[in-house]
């Protein structure tokens, strides 16, 4: 059975569109869950296995760590935007009584370069946070301060500063490899006259520049570590996204920290949602000091740190010209786009292009550097802010030619899940009834409207990832990976496969993460953290039931392949009870090495390809949302938002439908609230802190309807597809024109705050 | 919900002077060492001349607080915040640190029952007060609370760094308020943010946790 490598034929789709396909599985994998299993675990709505600990305040997050003999970390941060420091005195902070350790970053990780207001500058460990907070006054710093642009139309005016002295601040993206900069401009001016003649043919073209603001992460739970030298090993205790990463960092020949050794324990992190990779230079700060001083250090960014220094998602200015045929089919798409990620020019992209199969794209993406905090990837990096355009474009273009915005998708869009995903949502929402057909036409002060956007995702995980599973005499089931749980359900999920192929209660089996002593595990990006690893525990939790089979038949004399495991219980393959009949447990107890141990890698195809063909290669979705705005105040309120949404196989229908939730809530957060402001004047971020910065609160969330679409998308064993992105991808966009619906007139910029609506109703009426 | 028993007042049942500090004499204390570092001096906020005051500085005064119907006797500076006391000597990290002024809500605690942020909450503050956190809400034999049980059963916790303050402050309000509607929940967890977006999770557990009463423990 477990070296199967011939081709088989899987059924893959979902309810009332289930084909069969031909696929080579890899070398020792399983099946597929098909349809029609009888599955005594995945797919049911399971409590969290880890919910107690965080209802009683419990569990120990990386902040909550505290070695005996542990002092604590601070950063001493740039208060100019653009600057080389001259010089760093630390002598003033390491006279002080009970200041163990300081340090200056260009000396310990080189650059003196400043690029933003916050950079870090130095670092001080002392016996408490007031006094490291007091000794950080103590420390001079000599700057040679230059001038500075901190948004994108100030670094594009002419004769702005450099933001990174001899470096351009606008860089074009997508010249390919051995492309001559004369090859390059020739192909955009093709792609450019290409999308001119296809838009002379289009019944209706609609020009628009929409707008997209910076977004911070706000991990409520800081970046940062507790470090621990024992000897040139190092212990950290890090709030990270990807444990084995921050391994890796720690004992990089070329890094800052060097150890000659280095374990990783993240049990429980506070979010990270792309923000958390690495140490970061924090990390690396607070080994150093940890070191220095030989002592345990504590170093978690405060607040401000957190909120300017590690990570945001780019603004963009996007130009977005829609050609569409008077039946409604999309012929031509220009997109121009214009983004800040911070001084290094990359990832200040826009997502507009991907949902709809252009024949014809003229897309080109600026990416413009400022003298501001770095960007990370951010929950679905480049996609929320791209789609928010081309989603609001679509129904502007549908208004013109009178059709319906649901209408219109479903005559482009060819996903083989989410064409169906229109009408579930539709129905759900009531759009026939509630919407407008004509934007605007509601009556009173107060307008209602409905609005929709698509959402699309392609992750179903990738190899690297095992999983131990352990069977002990007394019959225990241990599972570990040593990846982190960022708050998806990751601990719970691989319990559930694992007790699934076992036949045993998810409370039967304990799962530990979190620890890079145990087998190594993805980072949580990309949404791929179950996609990679939920395979690997479920064929190591299947190859661990074999061995105890083999022990079982060969004490009894049985045919090992007529037997099963099932209800707890040592059964025939169609699941009779047998003579004499076992349970789970003294089964177990025959196992006599102390116990059987299996460890399982994620089987792939290939490294180009981890996984092989299912159903579509992508992952999608539909969101509806309703709204009203108060055309008196300008106030816009989601009052209910429907999200359709596949994500491959579910595992567990009560995780998988928080996190569409979230992604939902922070989608809606990103639509009305947040912006990061920068002070043009003094070039630092004037909101970094949790009051000024706008996050969605309690009394901002719409009732949310999730639509699980459960699809056997095979692919992988479980056929599991990402779940963290793809519901933050379409809100924005679906709010933005439900708001459109309500009043007739689209805003344009996010996000949508009472002013813009104010000033965008005041302008209708001037026509 | 118990009074608060206020040393300062004559007249309202006084606690007896808790460590070797009664309240009166620490704050006392507190405006003289404000007058040290040339902030304010005494006088100006009302406590009379310095003659009367006994002398004390900013090193560590011990204290005893009542922590979960536990007397705990500690040593803090006057400075320290009950959010640091528990976190950092009492290893009582329930009550996260996240904004750490006052707008977040992840270090929500109840102070003779009334939601606060021990953030900006000082320990010395603490005296003569019950002071309830998330560790305490369970039941000696580990048994959830009404509502630690709701927000299991509704999956009202994500990342987990909200959930303890949250739990607080749905603790608090329906101490207050046994049958909140939905709008009532929302104004009463006004004070917590959520990062990975389990609100209306949280508003189902309330919800569920109330409906038959006697979710107030």
């Amino acid at each position: 059975m477990s070296d199967r490598k011939d081709d088989v034929r899987i059924k893959v789709g979902f309810e009332g569109h289930i084909k069969e396909i031909e696929v080579t599985l890899p070398k020792g994998d399983i099946l597929p869950y098909q349809p029609g299993d009888k599955l005594a675990i995945v797919g049911k709505p399971l409590d969290r296995v880890d919910a107690v600990a965080k209802v009683t305040g419990k569990a120990k997050y990386s902040y909550d760590r505290h070695p005996k003999g542990m002092i604590y970390g601070r950063i001493l941060r740039s208060p100019h935007a653009n600057a080389r420091i001259k010089s760093v005195d630390l002598s003033g902070a390491l006279a002080m009584k009970g200041v163990h350790a300081a340090i200056s970053f260009p000396d310990e990780m080189g650059s003196s370069e400043v690029r933003f207001a916050g950079q870090e500058v130095a670092a001080v460990a002392a016996e408490t946070e007031a006094l490291a907070e007091e000794a950080l006054n103590r420390i001079q710093v000599d700057y040679e301060v230059r001038p500075f642009a901190v948004t994108k139309e100030a670094a594009m005016e002419k004769g702005a500063p450099e933001v990174v002295p001899g470096r351009a601040n606008v860089v074009t993206s997508g010249r390919r490899r051995r492309e001559s900069a004369e090859e390059f401009e020739k192909r955009l001016q093709d792609q450019k006259e290409k999308v001119d003649e296809a838009l002379k043919d289009c019944a209706v073209t609609v020009h628009r520049t929409f707008e997209t603001q910076v977004q911070v992460h706000c991990s409520l739970e800081p970046h940062g570590s507790v470090m621990q030298w024992d000897g040139d090993h190092l212990i950290c205790y890090a709030s990270t996204q990807a444990t084995f990463n921050c391994r890796r960092e720690a004992q990089s020949s070329r890094g800052a920290i060097r150890a000659g050794s280095a374990e990783v324990t993240t049990e429980y992190m506070g979010g990270g949602f792309g923000s958390k990779f690495g140490l970061g230079r924090e990390g690396a700060a607070g080994a150093i000091l940890a070191k220095k001083a030989g002592r345990p250090v504590r170093l978690m960014l405060e607040r401000r740190g957190e909120q300017t220094a590690v990570g945001n998602r780019p603004d963009s200015k996007q130009e977005m010209t829609l050609g569409v045929t008077k039946d409604g089919k999309f012929k031509a798409l220009r997109a121009y786009s214009w983004g800040t990620a911070g001084p290094s020019p990359f990832g200040a992209g826009a997502r507009n292009h991907v949902f709809y199969g252009f024949e014809n794209i003229d897309k080109v993406e600026h990416m413009v550097r400022t003298n501001c905090g770095q960007a990370r990837a951010m929950r679905a990096p480049a996609w929320p802010q791209g789609v928010f355009a081309m989603e609001s474009i679509i129904d502007e273009a549908a208004a013109k030619l009178g059709m319906d915005p649901v209408e219109i998708r479903k005559k482009n869009d060819t996903h083989p899940i989410r064409i169906h995903e229109y009408d579930m949502g539709a129905e759900r929402i009531g759009w026939k009834k509630r919407r407008n057909k004509k934007p605007g036409a509601g009556r009173g002060p107060v307008k209602r409207g409905l609005g929709c956007a698509s959402t699309e995702w392609f992750a179903s995980g990738g190899g690297g990832s095992a999983c131990l599973v352990r069977i002990h005499k007394d019959g225990t089931v241990e599972v570990r990976n040593g990846a982190q749980d960022i708050g998806t359900g990751t601990r719970t999920v691989m319990g559930m496969v694992v007790a699934e192929e076992l036949g045993l209660p998810l409370e039967k089996v304990q799962t530990f993460i979190g620890h890079t002593t145990d087998p190594l595990g993805p980072g949580s990006g990309g949404s791929t953290t179950i996609g990679s690893l939920s395979p690997a525990a479920r064929l190591a939790g299947y190859r661990a039931k074999e061995e105890l089979l083999q022990i079982v038949a060969e004490r009894h004399g049985w045919k090992v392949e007529d037997l099963d495991l099932k209800g707890g219980r040592v059964v025939s393959k169609k699941g009779k009870r047998l003579d004499p009949d076992l349970s789970f447990s003294q089964a177990c107890a025959m196992i006599q090495e102390g116990a059987v141990e299996v460890t399982a890698r994620r089987p792939i195809v290939s490294r180009r390809r981890p996984n092989y063909q299912g159903f579509a290669p992508t992952n999608s979705g539909v969101q509806f949302a309703e709204v009203e705005v108060d055309t008196e105040t300008g106030n816009v309120k989601v009052t209910r938002l429907v999200a359709v949404q596949d994500c491959g196989k579910v595992i567990n229908a009560k995780t998988a439908e928080s996190q569409v939730r979230g992604g939902v809530i922070q989608g809606v957060s990103y639509a009305l609230l947040e912006r990061r402001i920068m002070d043009r004047h003094k070039g630092q971020m004037l909101n970094a802190d949790m009051e000024m910065y706008k996050i969605a609160g309690p009394a901002d969330i719409p009732q949310i309807d999730v639509v699980l679409v459960d699809v056997y998308n095979g692919q992988s064993n479980t056929g599991v597809m990402g779940l963290g992105e793809p519901p933050k991808v379409a809100t924005a966009a679906a709010i933005s024109n439900a708001v459109f619906n309500a009043i007739g007139v689209h805003i344009t910029s996010l996000p949508i705050t009472p002013k813009k609506v104010l000033e965008a109703l005041a302008r209708k009426e001037e026509k | 919900m118990p009074k608060r028993k206020d040393p300062d007042r004559p007249g309202e049942p006084t606690e007896a002077p808790i460590g070797r500090l009664s309240r009166r004499g620490f704050l006392k204390g507190a405006g003289l060492t404000m007058a040290a570092v040339g902030v304010q001096g005494p006088e100006a906020i009302g406590l009379g001349s310095s003659q009367d005051m006994e002398m004390l500085g900013t090193d560590p005064i011990d204290i005893t607080l009542s922590i979960n119907g536990t007397r705990r006797k500690v040593s803090v500076e006057p400075r320290t915040t009950l959010l640091d006391l528990l976190r950092d000597q009492l290893e009582m990290t329930g009550s996260k640190r996240v904004c750490n002024r006052a707008t977040c809500g992840a270090c929500t605690v109840l102070v003779d029952g009334r939601s606060t942020n021990a953030c900006t909450f000082l320990a010395i503050d603490g005296l003569g007060a019950e002071i309830r956190t998330i560790e305490g809400l369970a039941g000696p034999d580990g048994s959830l609370s009404p509502i630690q049980d709701a927000f299991v059963r509704h999956d009202a916790t994500q990342c987990g760094f909200c959930t303890p303050g949250m739990i607080m402050s749905c603790t608090a309000l329906v101490s207050k308020n046994p049958h909140p509607t939905r709008d009532e929940i929302k104004a009463g967890l006004s004070g917590n943010i959520c990062r990975c977006g389990t609100y209306q999770n949280i508003f189902e557990a309330v919800e569920d946790a109330t409906r038959q009463g006697g979710a107030q423990r």
